[in-house]
């Protein structure tokens, strides 16, 4: 009876056990680390050099972290948190640079180069298409001139 | 002949901003703050024991407002740190009088021991304490070490330094700092 008794006991309290860490590492619940981490996502790192908040394991990163979930859990929204962090580090601290003032240029400039890429090769392909289907105008001279040329060419009793 | 034109003329300019690169010299060090002119986070952190006796074990930014003051962030592995730090303590001897100095270990962790080997190299004088969390980092914008902020009497930021300080810098700016 004990024999039989043992091994269960052994396996009950490996399962409290397993419980137990699996508790105690649910400290933060999932939807709001995961809001922590989307909100990171946004943050540039500020010791690093291109990482964001998310990504980096920097101290200042975590420390950003746990600030993002301390406003969070004070029921402040995303917009508030990302403003508070930029009110701290200006722009800088913005992985998307904001689509305004100079910046505004960032997201402006590659539509402008494409437009003008695209443009461009209308005009090219409108061109070459143009060139390619013109009738060829040449005077009469001309036209002796290369008949003479595949006169020569061609092998006596050969026609045009 | 325009396409000669087209090719030069990328040329010229490819070429003129890898000139532009190469003789621009370094970077400037003075990254602006978001914060200046504006009053900075007060804060309170523990002190190394060799300052306890003079500061109490625990130091609030809050109690010594009255005077201007140079906040030093620094870490035990931080090799600029280690030259700027004589710098510090000469400052702080010639101008302890008129100005505050504080220095804050940051991005260093838990790192006592090498914390007050840092601070027993250089006899360093002025109150030091830790920032295990990286709080204050965090409230002053800080980007690394070594940094220092330079604080009038009112709490409001006149200027950051990124990157060691130098004696002529520190003579500048806390001639800025007086009334």
């Amino acid at each position: 009876m004990v024999r039989l008794a043992a091994p269960a006991v052994v396996i009950a309290l490996l399962i409290g056990l397993l419980a137990a860490l699996a508790a105690a590492q649910e400290g933060v619940p999932l939807e709001l680390e995961t809001q922590v981490f989307e909100i990171g996502r946004k943050l540039r790192c500020p010791a690093c050099t291109a990482e964001s908040v998310a990504d980096s394991n920097a101290q200042i990163a975590i420390r950003m972290r746990q600030e993002i979930q301390e406003l969070l859990a004070e029921g402040r929204t995303e917009t508030e948190i990302i403003a508070h962090f930029q009110n701290i580090y200006g722009d800088f601290v913005l992985l998307e640079p904001p689509k305004r003032g100079l910046l505004l240029w960032v997201w402006l400039l590659p539509l402008a180069v494409a437009a003008l890429g695209v443009g461009l090769l209308v005009l090219y392909l409108r061109r070459w298409t143009r060139a390619a289907s013109a009738p060829i105008e040449a005077s009469e001279a001309e036209l002796a001139r290369v008949r003479e040329a595949l006169s020569d060419e061609l092998p006596p009793g050969g026609t045009t | 002949m325009i396409r000669v034109a087209v090719v030069l003329g990328v040329s010229a300019l490819l070429g003129s901003l890898f000139l532009f690169g190469l003789l621009r010299g370094r970077p400037d060090r003075d990254i602006p703050s978001n914060l200046l002119g504006r009053e900075l986070p007060t804060f309170t952190m523990p002190l190394y024991e060799r300052y306890q006796a003079g500061y109490g074990p625990e130091f609030a930014i809050d109690d010594h407002s009255s005077k201007p003051q140079v906040i030093n962030f620094w870490a035990s592995w931080c090799v600029p740190c280690y030259t700027e730090a004589p710098e510090l303590e000469e400052a702080w001897r010639n101008h302890g009088d008129q100005v505050l100095f504080v220095g804050i270990q940051t991005q260093d962790p838990s790192r006592r021991a090498e914390g007050r080997a840092f601070l027993e190299q250089f006899d360093l004088s002025f109150p030091n304490g830790f920032d295990d969390d990286s709080a204050i980092a965090v409230s002053f914008g800080l980007f690394g070490v070594p940094e220092t902020f330079f604080v009038r009497a009112d709490g409001t930021l006149a200027h950051r330094h990124t990157g060691p300080v130098t004696a002529a810098l520190l003579e500048e700016m806390i001639a800025e700092l007086q009334p």
